[in-house]
């Protein structure tokens, strides 16, 4: 008898139920057939699963919920190709395959005492929420924290009620912003996610940043960042490459001798800098 | 130490397929030389560098990783003892540095298992196959230094067996194995291994562009000249020893029954890194090759060579094969021309 598990083979879970967002993007809440927590599965802030949907193929979907919450697992997803496109036509109680957690997440261990700052433009936030609310779960953990979240324009702001009840928090400072505001809606600022950082009060000296957008976006925000003075070693960003097995085998993620699904998609800027695709 | 003559090669390889699954390599109708199941009619010993490695012996070009019947998922992994008859240092090589990527971290047990079933008999090189050859330059050549169940070494009329492991020694126990334990023996053996290197001339430039791109890189300029020249047909992947990227994609036999396969792919391909949404992070095929002959020769821990050079194992033929002339010689050899 063979006691290694085979590694691409996922196992079925069910919609509990679908949550829509913005145009095109669907958060769905999975759950286990056995009706058991997700306590067991052990995902980190910022890890990814395997979604299969047989005859439609395999994607890669970073985990929106924190390990905190464990009654769902959270998928927040943006319909894009074959597989994502599957998704959409199914609804609560459908079954679907995964497979995971996968790579390796947020560093919620040397991120603990620390101050914090959280970038995030578009989907970004996907990934990046499984680390805020793990953070507003274990509030006492961690230090000042300070969310940054830019969009395209206010009808693409996802999460939107939660990023609202932030409004009556104060253990957590939050700037958002849209790139365009053609109707005159927006009551914050406008202009690219970059122009937030003259808004607000950063100690770049103790501070932890964690980036998560689109690949255009991280360029600006680095130099920013490192013109305030953040250390490199501080700075941390979640990648996305087209991971398609997962397991560190097929080869689709490699940035230079890393890959994507196992070294990261969480990289700290030191690992990654001297990688010319990387970013 | 043992010896076996030549006219009872093919006797020992019929007592073997009571066991395995014996490859070996034949001629074809059309004088082609390829690997496959034994043939005693087509069976040669004339066969030079094989067109292919054995790569697909451990790795076939598409395999199936799961069944799915009616929504429900079974694996599928099968285990069949086979043996491979003249694999060269080179291919084997490449075998094992595979194994040890397909086994690091997650286990892929369709590798793995094939690979602790699989009896290699490696046939040393008395020379070079091709001018393309370049095995002393990646220490994977002529002969192989470990990782085979037996080594055969041409002397006359006879071979002498190198025995590498116990699953070697049960397959040289027969009374078509003779022992060959003299000093003479031992002496071939060394004077076989001398002329084979002597006759395999070093490729320098290999190790050149290794510091090359250790250093400062390869210019821009170099990656976007062999952009242009390439085809993208992803031929040199597919002949490549040490290549074991792979596609998935779902069979669909009938509704919601089928097999999820994998098959070989290719970073030369332009979808390789096309993500969802359009965003492709290697958007030229400059960036392509690049990254196809950096993994060769840059990205690679010690792990990852046994005990090679780097990832290519110098079997040339990348360079016998590319219709465009982008091998790894000729990338090589660009790189650490005297115009950088």
């Amino acid at each position: 008898m063979d006691s290694h598990p085979n590694i691409y083979q996922p196992f079925p879970v069910f919609i509990a139920r679908t949550l829509p967002q913005i145009s095109e993007h669907r958060l769905f809440q999975l759950k286990l057939e056995d009706g058991g927590t997700w306590e067991r599965f052990g995902h980190q802030p910022g890890q990814f699963i395997e979604v299969s949907i047989f005859g439609k193929g395999e994607a890669p979907i970073s985990i929106s919920s924190p390990p905190t919450r464990p009654d769902v697992l959270e998928i927040c997803v943006r319909r894009a190709g074959r597989l994502t496109g599957s998704l959409f036509e199914l609804g609560k109680g459908s079954r679907l395959h995964v497979r995971g957690p996968y790579g390796r997440g947020f560093p919620v261990d040397k991120l603990k005492g620390r101050k914090l700052l959280l970038v995030a433009g578009g989907l970004g936030l996907a990934p990046l929420r499984s680390l805020l609310l793990y953070v507003l779960d274990r509030r006492e953990e961690f230090k000042d924290l300070i969310l940054m979240y830019g969009t395209n324009n206010p009808d693409n702001v996802l999460f939107k009620y939660e990023l609202l009840s932030f409004f009556d928090r104060n253990d957590i400072t939050y700037f958002y912003s849209v790139d365009r505001d053609q109707e005159g809606i927006w009551k914050q600022y406008v202009g690219v996610v970059t122009g937030l950082f003259d808004q607000a009060q950063l100690s770049p000296d103790d501070t932890c940043a964690v980036l998560c957008g689109p690949p255009v976006m991280y360029r600006f925000v680095l130099e920013k960042l490192l013109k305030l003075g953040f250390a490199k070693e501080n700075i941390y960003m979640s990648l996305e490459r087209m991971m398609k097995c997962g397991v560190g085998k097929c080869g689709h993620c490699a940035i230079g001798e890393k890959y994507c699904c196992m070294d990261g998609p969480v990289f700290n800027y030191t690992e990654i800098e001297h990688i010319k695709e990387a970013i | 130490m043992k010896r076996i003559h030549k006219e009872s090669l093919k006797e020992a390889l019929k007592a073997w397929e009571e066991k395995y699954r014996v490859i070996a390599p034949r001629l074809t109708e059309r004088d082609e030389r390829i690997f496959d199941t034994f043939d005693e009619a087509w069976f040669t010993l004339d066969y030079a560098k094989p067109s292919l490695p054995l790569k697909h012996a451990l790795f076939p070009q598409s395999e199936a990783v799961f069944q799915v019947d009616q929504g429900i998922y079974r694996s599928i992994i099968r285990e069949e003892p086979a043996l491979l008859f003249g694999i060269r240092s080179c291919d084997l090589k490449g075998m094992l540095q595979s194994l040890s990527f397909m086994s690091k971290d997650f286990d892929d047990r369709f590798y793995t298992l094939r690979a602790k079933n699989t009896a290699a008999i490696v046939m040393a090189c008395p020379g070079q196959q091709s001018p393309t050859c370049f095995c002393t330059t990646t220490r994977s050549g002529p002969w192989a230094d470990g990782g085979f169940d037996l080594q055969l070494y041409e002397n006359g009329d006879s071979f002498l067996v190198e025995i590498g492991s116990s699953r070697g020694e049960d397959l040289a126990s027969s009374e078509l194995f003779e022992d060959a334990s003299d000093p003479a023996a031992r002496e071939k053996v060394t004077s076989f291994r001398r002329r084979a290197a002597q006759s395999i001339p070093l490729v320098p430039e290999i190790e050149q562009a290794m510091e090359k791109l250790r250093t400062t890189g390869a210019p821009d300029e170099l990656w976007e000249r062999f952009g242009m020249k390439c085809i993208t047909c992803g031929g040199c992947s597919f002949v490549c020893p040490t290549c074991t990227c792979f596609n998935v994609s779902d069979r669909v036999l009938t509704e919601g029954s089928g097999e999820r396969m994998r098959s070989w792919d290719a970073c030369l391909y332009a979808g390789f890194t096309k993500e969802a949404s359009g965003h492709n992070p290697r958007h030229s095929q400059a960036l392509r090759i690049k990254r196809r002959h950096e993994h060769k020769l840059l990205y690679h821990g010690d792990r990852d060579t046994h005990g090679g050079l780097c990832t290519c194992v110098g079997c040339g033929r990348c360079s016998d094969y590319c219709p465009v002339h982008i091998g790894a010689l000729e990338v090589a050899r660009d790189m650490s021309a005297k115009i950088f």
